[in-house]
């Protein structure tokens, strides 16, 4: 197996009174993309520090290779960080920053040239070694960083929001490059964000975080199409949330009743009964003309509001069970069939629609605003 | 929106007084200084013409400056003792800035109140509150007996060298502490974490790192604290009141104060003036440099 | 770099425990904690002392005998309320201190207000000369002022009139500093909102700029107030002996003779009320800015305005 294996055993750090992570376990094998997710305050950033040893753990353990790091000073760990701001230090030069940690190693003068030329390959900036960092653009200085911290061999790379003060376009061109890069490198990259659209473009597994916990684990589709949480489903990109009363439950399908109307869903493994909430995305709500054939898992609508994202169209309907449902459908460029004010038929299809416990992880309100936006113009 | 004389109407009395009660005196320390002295009454005789300055003044005060000369002493005592002083004001004020903006947490606020409390405590004072405390039957002597670190008193308030150089130190380093503070409180932790990241042990992260950016700190705090330390006359005079510990401050004084020749005190203010302004240059000039070093000034 | 030797499922071996302790990046290193608080004690202790002597009953400034007010007005002669000398030096001090403010604070905030904003020719040289004062040592100012009074300006004689021209001049530029900072900091959009509004010039100057750097000017005058209290060389140049002595030049020559705990009196009500007035400039500052989004505390933004 790839170097760079970590494991982490009921990880806590306790702030004063907080508990800013709050006994996680988590298996990275070596060589993957790994991305903590989460809101801010979630406890994605502390977990990172704590595994390049700025933080000391409460308690828990951190196998790194199969040894606990947890009390290991960062300067003996084998892991190198890309940070947020990126850390370049002003009053160094490109290849003296890059050369850093060489010199702390004591390695040879001819290696640390040679090790140095290659990383500023590896980044593309050869023929920067003189420039300051000030006079670097946003999208060299993240290379550089890149560079510095990979020059040095870790067996892991944990990189702290890193695209963070880039522009959109500067940041989808460096989560392609980054990704490519992780290939190349084969080692484990540990990526901390808050962008749950980075974060499943980039990732093999991620985790999503959420007040110290890991909520689900899992490669960016299962957890995607499969939240096992409201948290989940409501922070990976919009969700439309609907109260339901379970009329029966199985692995193979569940039926459920929203005021007066029953819905077939998807079967679940979780224990729920009584009171629940289907989940469906808006792109997986079909829009039907009005008075077409009414039939399984189809509940009549108004459509409220039609509002314009460039490559779809967000239709927001007033269903006959009282809900204002999302829908997205795709922008052919034949114009909004959907005028506001028209009757339509919604069809929610079974696969579709996840039946969650209510409850669990039930803390929309921690989404901002702003991703609503984002992830509606995202998809 | 503004007319366009306003702003210089506001800045013109201010300029002006400047003009009138700083920059003219300045003049008129170069005239006395540049001038002769009446050969009857000792009194100096300014010239205001520069086209009539007379140099004998300036000449004879760097002839007693000179190896041999009767001030050479004196110019070579204040140096030292500013150099001594400011060496040990780095040597306590450095630990106590850095504990101050990296590590004092939840007391910082406190610990700046307490460290910018002296700068309000008028200066003679605090040398009064010392002064107390030095005299044969003061507190240090009583203590340092009850230790039996002395057997007798000691005169610690006679001409003693060391006694004005710690003078000098209490006197001046909460100036020294405060650039210091603010430069090394400017400093990101992530920096200091990305060196210790990188494999820097704390000392070697500290050395590579934090060091070399609080440069600017030290070097306003050490300008901010030697260019007063180079004028001052009063500190050798409370706690020692000796010619053996006395300074340029303290021969200017003298010779303005008691002394018949204020001729021949302005030139020797008019040396001192172009030996700091030659340190200021100095400190401008590496400011510059260790601010381009750290790619504040001009990021192209 | 070996792993921790012993490792129980769930806990940890006290050896790791014990070595993550001492290794603690980011714990407080034992030593500066020692160096900082004896710095602290070492630089205020003494100033606690001198006060203590100040009660002292008997003439000692050295061997505490028992408290009294005798050296603040209980002597009939040497306390600072009987003594002529040191009552003088009182008075003296604060018409130096009050002049100063009056006099200092205006001239500095119209000088910077207009070296803010005024980009012509001249501006330069201004910004110059204004900052000369705050880096020349006073014994050169002295020096220069003792000569223009005498040299040159020969109506101004030294005495009261020439220490108050003194102190103004080396107080102009604090104020210039503190008040362009505050200008710096809260910009031109107050104004150019105001112009928007519809206000003049005049009205968006006195309306909205002055009372935004109300804060600063406050701060200003307890800092003027500060400085000039505290000065001695300017005031010791200038002074015509007698009644224009200071409380500092009180101080220095007092303790070079054979001083009296009625020094410690006069030094403690000097100190006392530059701490009251400077406390209530530190006040006035978080009351006036107290709805602003704040950098760092209360106390550091004011370290922050005070840093000169």
């Amino acid at each position: 197996m790839a170097r760079g294996e970590i494991e982490l055993t009921k990880l806590t750090k306790e702030f004063a009174e907080v508990r800013a992570v709050d006994a996680i376990d988590l298996h990275v094998p070596g060589g993957e993309f790994f991305s903590l997710l989460g809101p801010s305050g979630c406890g994605k950033t502390t977990t990172l520090r704590m595994i390049a040893g700025f933080e000391r753990p409460t308690s828990g353990q951190i196998l790194l290779d199969g040894s606990d790091v947890a009390y290991t000073p960062p300067h003996q760990r084998n892991v190198n960080t890309v940070f947020q701001n990126y850390a370049l230090f002003p009053h160094l030069n490109v290849y003296d920053n890059i050369a850093f940690g060489l010199k702390r190693a004591k390695r040879p003068k001819a290696e640390i040239r040679e090790r140095v030329g290659k990383a500023l390959e590896l980044v593309q900036l050869t023929g920067y070694e003189r420039r300051k960092s000030s006079q670097l653009s946003g999208g060299q200085q993240q290379r550089v960083a890149l560079a510095r911290a990979l020059v040095l061999n870790p067996a892991v790379l944990l990189l702290d929001e890193p695209l963070g003060a880039l522009d959109a376009k500067l940041r989808k061109a460096l989560q392609i490059e980054l990704k490519s890069l992780q290939q190349e490198v084969g080692i484990t990259f540990l990526y901390v964000t808050h962008d749950q659209e980075e974060a499943l473009t980039m990732s093999d597994r991620l985790a999503v975080m959420n007040g110290g916990r890991v909520e689900q684990v899992g490669a960016p589709q299962d957890v995607y199409e499969d939240p096992e949480t409201l948290f989940v489903a409501d922070f990976l990109g919009v969700s439309n949330l609907m109260e339901a009363r379970i009329v029966s439950t199985g692995t193979a399908a569940c039926r459920v009743a929203v005021d007066g109307y029953e819905l077939e869903t998807r079967g679940t493994e979780l224990d729920v009964s009584g009171e629940a909430k289907i989940v469906i995305r808006p792109e997986r709500i079909e829009l039907e003309p009005h008075g077409s054939p009414s039939g399984a898992n189809r509940v009549p609508g108004m459509v409220e509001r039609v509002v314009y994202v460039g490559s779809a169209i967000q239709v927001i309907v007033r269903a006959a069970t009282g809900e204002a449902l999302q829908a997205l459908i795709q922008n052919t460029g034949a114009g909004n069939p959907y005028e506001q004010g028209t009757p339509v038929q919604l069809h929610l299809p079974a696969d579709a629609l996840r039946v969650l416990p209510s409850g669990i992880g039930d803390v929309p309100s921690l989404k901002g605003d702003e991703q609503v936006e984002e992830s509606a113009a995202a998809s | 929106m503004y007319k366009r004389w306003l702003w210089p109407s506001l800045a013109l009395p201010g300029t002006v007084w400047l003009i009138l009660l700083f920059v003219v005196p300045f003049y008129a320390v170069l005239g006395v200084a540049l001038g002769t002295v009446d050969p009857i009454l000792f009194q100096p005789v300014p010239i205001w013409n520069p086209l009539e300055w007379n140099v004998g003044w300036i000449q004879e005060a760097l002839t007693r400056l000179a190896p041999g000369g009767i001030w050479f002493d004196v110019g070579i005592r204040t140096i030292v003792y500013v150099a001594l002083s400011l060496a040990l004001s780095l040597l306590i004020g450095y630990p106590v800035a850095y504990y101050t903006a990296r590590h004092a947490g939840r007391w910082k606020g406190l610990i700046l109140v307490l460290i910018i409390l002296p700068l309000w405590i008028s200066y003679m004072m605090r040398m009064l509150a010392w002064v107390n405390l030095l005299q044969s039957d003061g507190y240090v002597n009583r203590f340092l007996m009850f230790t039996h670190v002395l057997s007798q008193p000691r005169d610690w308030l006679g001409g003693s060298s060391s006694t004005v150089i710690f003078a000098l130190v209490y006197g001046y380093i909460p100036y020294l502490i405060l650039p210091l503070f603010a430069s090394l409180d400017r400093i990101e932790r992530s920096h200091v974490e990305a060196a210790r990241d990188l494999g820097a042990s704390p000392w070697a992260a500290f050395r590579t790192v934090t060091l070399p950016l609080s440069k600017t700190g030290i070097l306003g705090g050490a300008v901010l604290i030697t260019l007063p330390m180079f004028g001052d006359y009063y500190t050798p005079n409370i706690v020692s009141m000796s010619p053996k510990t006395s300074m340029i401050g303290n021969q200017i004084d003298l010779y303005f104060h008691g002394g018949p020749q204020p001729t021949l005190g302005a030139a020797l203010t008019i040396i001192l003036a172009v030996f700091l302004t030659f340190l200021m240059a100095y400190y401008m000039w590496s400011i510059h440099r260790a601010q381009r070093d750290v790619g504040a000034v001009g990021a192209l | 770099m070996t792993a921790v030797a012993e490792r129980r499922p769930g806990g940890f071996s006290t050896a790791a425990r014990v070595r993550g302790w001492l290794r603690n990046p980011w714990g407080k290193p034992r030593f500066l904690v020692v160096i900082t608080w004896a710095y602290i004690i070492w630089s205020i202790v003494p100033v606690l002392i001198a006060v203590q002597f100040s009660f002292n009953a008997t003439r000692s400034r050295t061997v505490w005998d028992a408290f009294s007010t005798r050296w603040y007005w209980g002597d009939p002669v040497d306390s600072v309320w009987h003594d002529p000398t040191l009552r003088h030096a009182l008075v003296q001090t604060f018409k130096l201190a009050g002049a100063d403010v009056l006099i200092a604070v205006p001239l500095g905030v119209l000088l910077a207000l207009g070296l803010a904003r005024w980009r012509g020719r001249g501006s330069g040289a201004s910004n110059f000369i204004m900052l000369f004062p705050l880096v020349t040592p006073e014994i050169v100012m002295g020096v220069s002022l003792l000569l223009i009074f005498t040299q040159l300006f020969t109506f101004i004689h030294t005495g009261t009139v020439a220490q108050i021209l003194g102190h103004i001049t080396f107080s102009i530029s604090f104020v210039v500093v503190i008040v362009r900072g505050r200008l710096f900091s809260i910009g031109r959009q107050y104004e150019e909102a105001a112009a928007d509004l519809g206000a003049t010039p005049f009205v968006a100057l006195t309306r909205v700029l002055l009372p935004l750097l109300t804060p600063a000017i406050v701060a200003a005058a307890a800092v003027v107030f500060a400085i000039s209290a505290d000065d001695f060389v300017i005031s010791q140049w200038l002074s015509s002996g007698g009644e224009t002595d200071t409380v500092p030049i009180r101080i220095y020559s007092a303790t070079r003779a054979a001083p009296l705990p009625s020094v410690n009196a006069i030094a403690t009500i000097m100190m006392v009320c530059t701490l009251i007035i400077v406390t209530l400039g530190f006040l006035a500052w978080r009351l006036f800015t107290s709805g602003e989004k704040k950098t760092g505390t209360a106390a550091e933004d004011f370290g922050t305005a005070f840093r000169l």
